[in-house]
């Protein structure tokens, strides 16, 4: 294969020298406790909460290293390359577009989206990211505009740049952001006109407060919500609220000063370089409100300059107690846990107001006490405990687990986030702000219900997305997949333990669930896939499908789905 | 509240669900035989409410428009550059049937891309339903504004879209868990042959159609997926059995437990469904004007379900589909009519096919939406607002009429609560139960579907037979 070693130069950071002998030590389950009495299990639970896989290696750097050295680690680690540089590498501009794909169109992120969640050593950076990308969401699906692509590629990069950042810089590079300026209404956003009576657009205004920063009610530092003497919840922010501070929000637009605007042959108007989509918006002052902004008891006077008024809300939002508690939750309920207790989520909203050197809003230290705090850390033993693992970390983990490779290096892969065959679920494609799932969903007439716990992502589990899940993966994970095949997963290395079932599902077991398949599910598992004999003659398509069998039986059974 | 009546029904309607949930699969004979011992909704008729969700807030104002030119010329200052042009109008204007004089002798069009459901007012069976919206009980712009909420409450977070999208479907706030459809749905269901499929949606999880008892099910335009691993041996493995037992074996996690159960409905019916459907056809084209139409896609199997409805034995059905791309904050005026022509083609059309299958006076269609939205522009759209105006469909709706009182083309009068965020005169509950009776719930039983009732004047808005 002519771009195999292309590939492999190229992504070679992505699997270091990994689980190129997994054999004996492996399957032992008297592996050794690291010096921090971490055990494999234990490992591959913590990276499959702060990282999408945990293999040999990854497993291994745990153990040594400890879970907060090892999160330090990730903290400190080299940036892989950007979404932005993999459409630039893979043919997106203008002068490689032609009248019949005219790519500053296009708002077909799915190459560069999975190319960035598959590839890259930088991985607890991107498992975080994708949580933040569901929490301050943009999706592509209703982008009008020039280069979707690049948009929500400069998008993805300032949420990876600011993922072990600091929350107030992550707020502003949102807001400010080309992306989310299209996406909630910035853009364009002109002040009020009494000669016509128009005001200013609310959308971002409410989101930011309602979904960015500070939520409907007003929240103890535990997350529970403060009620008045009556015992009515207390609502954080009003409609008067919404409409004062929706006049921050107004003279924005993209900054097409930034991009070259090109001819082509086949369009009568030029057309802008992608430049535009990644920076800031522009300001006009002319456009701007100059009405005094009276918000959550803050009054930015008349006549404030723009970008002092913005500075002033966004701080504002910042400070808003509600913040650690309510960003908090949300991350707790992504990495670990749908119904963290009070405690915890007290604990990361300590860690959220002041990182022990005084700064708020530092976001390595919310990462740090969400996957070293003792509810994290300590298994489970309540009925009520897990979560639903979500279907893109899902297809993250097989693919990173089983070093999934892009023939062409362009990650040629479809859409996948259909129901009916499919994940049910696609990164940068909520169907609206409210992300794919609600973090306070309720599965109706469940035991879940009963409990009154929560499980925002069973949001996507119904009759039809089940069955199209398990449709989907029996697919992909015995083949190669994507245009002309594409991608194609990495096997081999399990090929010498194909022949012993209890080897292999022990490994899956291992690396996929951390050993949370109960007994009689292994014993089932093993059971039906020895049906299929391994002898001296077998050949390796037969040790193949014993493969699929095991990994296609782990990933459809709830014992995996639902992450403990 | 509940009565000794309803107590008994309760407690039977619980053993009613446990059989089902046992024996979706079982002979439908059993399943009839259970429900025999029901005394009440003994239905013999088929009955089907069907509610389209316009996700993201329909613009009422750019939906059903004032065309008199003195409202419009109000119209016209108020929307600005977002109003849509009298001319446009001329073909999709309605009168009433019977003469009804309007606040400020308002005379209203529909947008022009609802040429059908014009059509289908002008025949009589397309009714609308002037400013409705959640309240918790009748409200005025003094009590709105009051400072006491324990005296004046509201319904809770107003203009939130997905608080507003549960309260329309559920009366609560986001994770309430039991929408009225399904409350319906759960008196309705020992009157079905598979009391799973009384609740259906075509749009995935919905708390509309989830009750207290009835589970709702699922199912995709497309139809029923089976899972195919759990069928046959894939790759060469024994695996279908052990697929089918991993994938539905019940655990004591209520997370693993409540996935299977779901996993489990759907193996259970999958055959069942997909076998009934098998020999449908509808000769009504759903989709005709080539545009893709995710609307139009979930009526066309809901139209097969009620087409099965005998082969499934059900009298009693509750559906819900949605589209979405409502919130236009920006581009009202370029994205709105092309989502209301999706709507107009998807209800028309589905109206057609209950014409084809005999039933169009047993199905009745009604559009919801999380909330209107502001009449004044903000440029190029609109914002969040609270009452609209909504649509019901069907050969039982008293069509060719307006309901309820219509709201002053302004943003000071004491109808809006500011920028013509309108005031609701008619609440959700009162909509709810007039779909409601004519469904077949009893008056003393419409507390228990919809609580705050009592505090509304009437419990029948009059637009259903």
């Amino acid at each position: 294969m002519q771009n195999s070693e292309y590939v492999r130069s190229n992504f070679a950071g992505s699997f270091e020298e990994d689980l190129s002998a997994p054999a004996a030590a492996d399957i032992s389950t008297a592996s050794p406790l690291s010096a921090f009495g971490i055990t494999d299990a234990q490992a591959a639970r913590f990276l499959q909460q702060a990282q999408f896989s945990s293999t040999r290696s990854e497993i291994s750097s745990v153990k040594s290293l400890g879970y907060s050295a090892w999160l330090a680690r990730q903290y400190a680690a080299r940036m892989s390359p950007s979404a932005w540089n993999f459409l630039a590498a893979t043919g997106y501009s203008v002068a490689q577009s032609t009248a019949s794909d005219q790519r500053f169109f296009s708002n077909e992120i799915t190459p560069m989206i999975w190319n960035q969640l598959f590839t890259g050593y930088d991985q607890a950076r991107k498992r975080m990211t994708l949580a933040l990308s569901e929490f301050m969401v943009v999706s592509v699906n209703p982008l009008d505009a020039f280069w979707p692509t690049y948009l929500m590629a400069a998008y993805w990069d300032i949420l990876k740049a600011n993922v072990f950042g600091n929350f107030r810089n992550l707020l502003e590079d949102v807001t400010l952001n080309p992306a989310m300026g299209r996406y909630l209404n910035t853009v364009g956003n002109l002040k009020e006109d009494p000669a016509t009576g128009r005001r200013p657009d609310e959308n971002y205004a409410r989101e930011v407060m309602q979904l960015f920063t500070i939520g409907l009610y007003k929240l103890n530092n535990d997350g529970s919500i403060k009620t008045d003497a009556a015992g009515v919840k207390q609502e954080s922010y009003t409609q008067s609220d919404t409409e004062n501070l929706a006049r921050v929000f107004t003279g924005y637009d993209l900054d097409y000063a930034r991009s070259r605007q090109m001819a082509v042959p086949y369009l009568s108007y030029p057309i802008p370089d992608p430049e535009f989509a990644r920076g800031r918006l522009a300001f006009k002052d002319s456009d701007h409100s100059t009405l005094a902004v009276t918000f959550l008891g803050t009054t930015i006077p008349a006549n404030t300059p723009g970008p002092v008024a913005m500075k002033s809300a966004l701080d504002t939002l910042f400070n808003h107690p509600n913040v650690g508690p309510f960003f908090g939750r949300q991350m707790i309920q992504r990495l670990v846990t749908s119904n963290p207790s009070a405690a915890y989520i007290g604990r990361v909203a300590a860690a959220f107001n002041n990182n022990g050197a005084g700064v708020r809003g530092d976001m390595k230290a919310v990462w740090t006490a969400i996957l070293t705090d003792p509810e994290a850390r300590t298994l489970p033993t309540s009925f009520n405990a897990g979560k639903v693992r979500e279907p893109i970390v899902r297809a993250v983990q097989w693919g990173r687990t089983f070093r999934v490779t892009s023939t062409s290096g362009k990650w040629l892969l479809y859409q996948q986030g259909s129901s009916e065959y499919g994940l049910a679920h696609e990164p940068l494609r909520s169907p609206s702000v409210f992300n794919f799932f609600r973090p306070g969903y309720v599965p109706p007439n469940t035991g879940i219900a009963a409990a009154s716990l929560v499980a925002p992502e069973f949001q996507l589990h119904d009759e039809v997305s089940s069955a199209g899940y398990i449709n989907y993966l029996a697919d992909f994970v015995s083949s190669s997949f994507g245009y002309r095949n594409d991608i194609k997963p990495n096997y081999t290395f399990l090929l010498p333990i194909a022949g012993n079932a209890k080897a292999l599902v022990a490994w899956v077991n291992l690396h996929l669930t951390a050993n949370q398949l109960s007994a009689n599910t292994v014993s089932l598992i093993t059971a039906s896939i020895e049906k299929l004999a391994i002898t001296g003659t077998s050949t390796d398509k037969d040790r193949l499908n014993r493969i699929y069998g095991a990994i296609l039986l782990v990933m459809a059974c709830p014992e995996y789905l639902i992450q403990k | 509240m509940a009565n000794l009546d309803t107590l008994h029904r309760r407690a039977f309607l619980k053993r009613a669900g446990a059989v089902s949930a046992l024996g979706a699969g079982a002979p439908l004979a059993l399943n009839l035989a259970a429900a025999g011992e029901a005394a009440a909704f003994t239905a013999t008729d088929y009955k089907a409410i069907v509610c389209v969700f316009l996700f993201g807030g329909n613009d009422h104002g750019n939906t059903v428009i004032p065309y008199d030119t003195t409202n419009y010329a109000l119209y016209e200052k108020i929307r600005a550059s977002v109003a849509r042009a009298r001319p446009t109008l001329a073909a999709t204007a309605i009168t009433p049937k019977t003469a009804q004089t309007l606040t400020d002798n308002l005379q209203y069009a529909l947008a022009p891309e609802l040429g059908a459901l014009k059509s289908l007012w002008d025949s009589g069976q397309c009714a609308v339903q002037l400013n409705i919206g959640p309240l918790a009980a009748p409200t005025t712009l003094a009590q709105y504004k009051s400072a006491d909420r324990k005296a004046n409450p509201l319904p809770p977070k107003l203009f939130s879209h997905n608080d507003q999208q549960s309260v329309w479907q559920a009366l609560g706030e986001e994770g309430t868990t039991i929408g009225w459809g399904g409350r319906i749905g759960d008196l309705a269901m020992s009157s079905n042959g598979t009391s799973s499929l009384t609740c259906i949606s075509a749009a995935g999880n919905s708390v509309f159609v989830s009750g207290d008892t009835v589970l709702p099910y699922q199912i995709s335009p497309g139809g029923v997926s089976p899972v195919y691993s759990a069928t046959y041996d894939f790759y060469g493995t024994a695996m279908a059995t052990t697929m089918k037992t991993l994938i539905t074996q019940r655990s004591s996690n209520v997370l693993e437990d409540a996935f299977a159960g779901v996993t489990q409905r759907g193996l259970d019916l999958q055959f069942q469904v997909a076998n009934a459907l098998k020999p449908i056809t509808i000769a009504t084209p759903f989709n005709i004007d080539g545009q893709d139409n995710r609307l139009a896609d979930q009526l066309s199997i809901v139209a097969k379900l009620i087409a099965a409805r005998s082969t499934l034995g059900q009298k009693r059905q509750v559906f819900f589909v949605s589209l979405g791309g409502f919130d236009n904050h920006d581009g009202l005026l370029t994205n709105h009519g092309p989502l209301l022509a999706k709507v107009n083609e998807a209800i028309g059309q589905f109206y057609k096919a209950t014409v084809e299958l005999g039933v169009q006076n047993n199905v009745t269609t009604f559009t919801a939406s999380d909330f209107g939205r502001t009449l004044a522009s903000n440029g190029d759209g609109s914002d969040h607002g609270w009452g609209a105006h909504h649509f019901i469909v069907g050969g039982a709706v008293k069509g060719g009429q307006f309901y309820g009182k219509a709201p002053s083309i302004s943003i000071t009068t004491e109808d809006q609560v500011g920028e013509g965020r309108l005031l609701p005169t008619t609440s959700v509950d009162q909509y709810a139960a007039t779909l409601a009776r004519w469904f077949g719930v009893s008056d003393s039983e419409m507390p228990t579907i919809l609580p705050r009732i009592g505090n509304f004047a009437t419990s029948n808005l009059g637009f259903m037979t």
